[in-house]
């Protein structure tokens, strides 16, 4: 990092770049550093590495009507049924998740149930109350256009249908919980920035 | 791929899109278009959508510097568009745009979620080479020595209490069930 500052300043010193380019760049140059200094304060464990979301559990009151409107609205299967739950998983038997390679990544699945969330856990304990939630879920569809999402999910009879950000539309499931859709233009770089 | 442009230069045009917006969407469409995304953004032939997968998960918090830190420095979470206003993006898998996920850590906002009857109780997140004995040896050195679950899926709670699990493709596969 020091000889980075050294080449800028010698630039600076040089007439290449402005005195405002200078400020600039070490600005960001630091700043980055520090947050990179922070975030990796605590270096995590290769061990620990996560490769994808697996599976996202969803509890409602009746398992087979969300699971009948998340079929219908992304067109999954629903495999694995019980008493209590199904997956509906994002993709065929033997296709690899959107972007990845690897063969010991399965495809990321809705798990959605109808449970008690306070019986006890099969540790015996009680699930602990949560301070934090995930208030609503963003998915990705193919070849997404919000005019024309609108159009297809009105036909579908999806409700609360609204914009959201600049390339994703929101909308309600029949739980009243806020379903995301956009195209991959709306990721982890562009999301916020 | 046409309508998409089109629609970017309106927004353009009216102000609703900068011009460093613009030339990074149009870059990202660029990079996923070149590598072979058609496919993939082939829309599917009967009604309703294709998904793809997950694009990430809102997670609201007290604090979120708190879970940004644990989720980072615990799976190797990447940290972007950090801007300490309250809110960060947390990427993992494949690479933005091309599949990669992300965990939308933020704060509360000014009006709290609406009351909904279903909740996402767990999430759980596929770790590819699993190796029982550095997963566990791994949260231990974390500092939690007794997760629960079963070998190749094991629970913990992050600062917030909320569930984590974690697997590996034999022990958590829908088509397994």
């Amino acid at each position: 990092m020091e000889a980075f500052f050294a080449t800028k300043l010698d630039e600076f010193a040089k007439g290449k770049i402005s005195r405002r380019a200078l400020l600039e760049t070490l600005t960001v140059a630091v700043t980055t550093s520090a947050a990179a200094g922070a975030a990796n304060a605590a270096a995590p464990d290769p061990a620990l590495k996560i490769a994808l979301i697996n599976h996202i559990s969803y509890n409602c009151p009746d398992f087979r009507k969300a699971a009948d409107w998340y079929s219908k609205v992304f067109n999954l299967d629903q495999v694995g049924a019980t008493k209590i739950d199904v997956a509906l998983p994002f993709g065929k038997k033997g296709e690899k998740p959107f972007g990845v390679t690897a063969n010991n990544v399965p495809l990321t699945s809705m798990i959605i149930r109808s449970r008690d969330l306070n019986a006890p856990q099969a540790g015996g304990a009680p699930r602990r109350k949560s301070q934090a939630v995930i208030e609503h879920i963003g998915y990705t569809v193919a070849d997404f256009d919000r005019e024309r999402a609108k159009v297809e999910l009105k036909s579908l009879g999806v409700e609360n249908v609204r914009d959201g950000g600049l390339y994703s539309l929101h909308m309600t499931d029949p739980f009243g919980y806020d379903v995301q859709i956009s195209g991959v233009a709306n990721n982890a770089l562009s999301d916020g920035a | 791929m046409e309508k998409f442009i089109d629609g970017l230069i309106r927004d353009f045009e009216s102000g609703r899109l900068g011009r460093r917006e613009f030339c990074q969407t149009l870059g990202i469409a660029t990079a996923v278009y070149a590598a072979g995304g058609a496919e993939a953004n082939a829309a599917p032939a009967g009604r309703g959508f294709k998904a793809l997968g997950v694009n990430h998960l809102s997670y609201e918090c007290p604090d979120y510097r708190k879970a940004r830190d644990f989720y980072s420095s615990m799976f190797g979470m990447q940290v972007l568009n950090d801007k300490g206003k309250g809110r960060a993006n947390l990427a993992f898998g494949p690479e933005p745009a091309k599949g990669g996920n992300f965990l939308v850590v933020h704060n509360p906002g000014a009006n709290p979620p609406k009351p909904t009857e279903a909740v996402i109780d767990h999430i759980c997140y596929t770790i590819p080479n699993w190796d029982e004995a550095k997963v566990r040896g791994a949260l231990k050195a974390k500092g939690f020595d007794a997760p629960t679950g079963r070998d190749g899926s094991l629970h913990v709670y992050d600062p917030f209490d909320y569930d984590v699990q974690i697997a590996n493709a034999v022990q958590e596969n829908a088509f397994r069930r």
